[in-house]
């Protein structure tokens, strides 16, 4: 078994979360997103956020502005629709039992040991 | 001394170096590629477009004008190979048991690599995905029984092109004729021909 695609894969699962995470709190463009995903090691290379934001733009979970920029092109500012803070919201509690769930396998395993 | 190219992403003007110009071209065909209009091509491709203007602007500041392979290799290790960012999303092309990549659009060609007469026979068992030796043993009774064979072997001769090029022989058989399987295909000619 790769431990490398392993973890690719548990990353992946979790990446569109953050993304919807990161976009429950504040609007932001993708820029930020990847400041933001870099700095908790998330996100590898930028590429991987485009097709992800298209895709949940898509979905309708996104929804985007354009502001002009003072150093570049302008930017597409991305926020949740209603439908992505429900999204969103369902994910959270998920993860959150997700944890407990993890948690408490690893607690009654190291007990036993 | 340099030619630079001018060229616009996402609505702003750089003037690149030519060789760095043709870096970036095949790094955002080979991006292109992977991406299917229904997956919104068209937006991924602008956004990558207009990150990739950001980060020149930042490299270049005021002191330079002209975007240099050094800023173009930078840019696209920090945006990775579409294969380091896709992972399964990326629709695999599928791979036959030779590892091309495989595609439906198949052109009746005359193969120069297996033939007895003119390589009709085997064009059109390439097209079918049949054995050449059926299709032959077809012409041989035909032109035996027959005596139509003969002429319609000598018209399909004339009328079938002879795959000459390497995405000639790539559509003969059925498979995408992409950079990646061009390179498979005069490795293994260049293999064979060592072997020889």
């Amino acid at each position: 078994m790769n431990i490398e695609n392993t973890k690719a894969q548990m990353r992946k699962g979790i990446l569109e979360f953050c993304i919807l995470s990161i976009l429950h709190q504040k609007e932001a463009y993708p820029s930020e997103i990847i400041e933001d995903l870099k700095g908790a090691k998330l996100i590898i290379v930028e590429g991987t956020l485009y097709p992800l934001l298209t895709r949940l733009k898509n979905a309708g979970l996104l929804s985007y502005r354009w502001e002009e920029s003072s150093s570049g092109p302008p930017r597409k500012y991305y926020k949740l629709t209603e439908l992505g803070k429900k999204f969103s919201s369902d994910l959270e509690t998920t993860w959150g039992e997700l944890k407990e769930a993890v948690n408490k396998v690893q607690k009654k395993s190291s007990t036993k040991k | 001394m340099n030619k630079t190219i001018s060229i616009n992403l996402a609505g702003i003007v750089f003037n690149i170096d030519e060789h760095a110009y043709r870096i970036l071209d095949k790094y955002l065909s080979t991006i292109s590629g992977y991406f299917s209009e229904a997956d919104g091509k068209k937006e991924i491709m602008a956004d990558i477009e207009s990150r990739i203007a950001e980060m020149f602007q930042e490299r270049m500041g005021k002191a330079r004008t002209v975007v240099s392979e050094d800023d173009v290799n930078h840019v696209i290790q920090l945006m990775g190979q579409p294969e380091d960012f896709l992972g399964d999303e990326a629709t695999e092309p599928e791979k036959t048991e030779e590892g091309f990549e495989s595609t439906s659009s198949k052109r009746l060609f005359r193969d120069p690599d297996d033939r007895l007469v003119g390589g009709v026979c085997s064009g059109i068992a390439h097209y079918f995905g049949i054995d050449p030796l059926i299709i032959r043993i077809l012409f041989i009774v035909a032109v035996i029984f027959f005596g139509t064979g003969f002429l319609l072997y000598l018209i399909l001769w004339a009328v079938i092109p002879k795959a000459i090029t390497a995405a000639d022989k790539l559509q003969m058989k059925g498979r995408a004729v992409t950079v990646d399987n061009i390179k498979k295909r005069v490795q293994k000619e260049a293999d064979d021909l060592k072997k020889r």
